[in-house]
């Protein structure tokens, strides 16, 4: 029942979807850089830009009871170690995306990626 | 009387393709891209085409997307649906009318698919003037296509089956006409 054309068509749509995903992959679609922010008690403490040419370090923040270790890592971070009884921070991993969060709520420290497009990506769309 | 019968043929179209669309809002999406549904109010576009043209299957789908609208959506699924429904239509009335000889109604179904899923992130992405919403392209387009292609297998028998009845249907009215 399917003629050549529509064989074809499904070809040409499948290969156009591709192409425009690997496009959005490779080049990313915000463009917009992404920021490390640590804050302390509520209070910014560091600044870092990420990004395929970020830096790639590690970073002791001091916290309210005591210090914590960062890895920063291009476009990622995560905390290394804390001196937390819970290591909850640790558990959470690597962040990278705009609007994670690390948190140490003992330190009061928040390491929250940000980016410099005001509205970033959305959280849901109701039709 | 055949204005008339084209009328009741195209209004039962039009109550079809509400029911369609009343069916589909109570289907689960399987996926979480948003805009992604099965379309099964597009076999009623498609065999409005089919039957009587690009301007009666913009009529069906038209009157279909406001009463659907009516009976249970909402003012912005009225915006993304009519937008849809539109350029869906055009596409399909211009593909059905150019290029029959290439295509198969299948092929006419996915380039109304792909074309609606098209339509409704460009109007979701002027709404919420956000153009992320375009990342989700590729995987409107590769649903369109199946759905496309459901939907035109659909359509296929429907005006298969329905032509041998329609025509049935004639020849018995102009037996009972005659005497």
């Amino acid at each position: 029942m399917l003629k050549r054309g529509d064989k074809i068509l499904i070809a040409s749509i499948l290969l156009f979807a591709v192409a425009i995903f690997t496009g959005f992959q490779i080049y990313g679609f915000s463009g917009g850089r992404t920021y490390a922010v640590i804050e302390v008690d509520g209070r910014q403490y560091q600044k870092i830009s990420l990004g395929s040419d970020g830096p790639k370090l590690q970073l002791k923040v001091p916290g309210v009871q005591g210090e914590l270790i960062l890895e920063i890592d291009r476009d990622r971070v995560r905390v290394v170690s804390a001196d937390c009884p819970d290591k909850d921070c640790v558990r959470q991993g690597w962040a990278s995306r705009p609007g994670q969060m690390l948190v140490c709520l003992p330190n009061r420290v928040v390491v929250k990626i940000e980016s410099d497009r005001s509205s970033g990506e959305l959280d849901g769309v109701s039709f | 009387m055949a204005g008339n019968r084209k009328m009741i043929y195209m209004s039962l179209l039009v109550a079809c393709g509400v029911a369609l669309h009343l069916v589909e809002n109570l289907i689960p999406v399987p996926f979480p891209v948003p805009g992604a549904k099965l379309g099964l109010a597009n076999i009623i576009s498609l065999l409005a085409i089919a039957l009587y043209g690009t301007k009666e299957g913009l009529q069906v789908n038209i009157l279909r997307c406001l009463i659907g609208a009516l009976m249970g959506g909402s003012m912005s699924s009225l915006l993304y649906s009519l937008s849809g429904a539109v350029s869906s239509t055009l596409m399909m009335g211009m593909a059905y009318r150019y290029f029959k000889n290439i295509f198969s109604l299948v092929g006419i179904s996915i380039i109304g698919g792909v074309t609606h899923n098209i339509a409704q992130v460009t109007v979701a992405s002027l709404v919420l003037s956000t153009f992320g919403l375009y990342s989700y392209l590729p995987f409107l387009m590769v649903v369109g296509l199946l759905t496309g292609i459901f939907t035109g297998f659909a359509a296929v028998f429907t005006r298969d089956n329905l032509a041998v009845n329609l025509s049935r249907l004639e020849t018995t009215g102009k037996k009972e006409m005659k005497p």
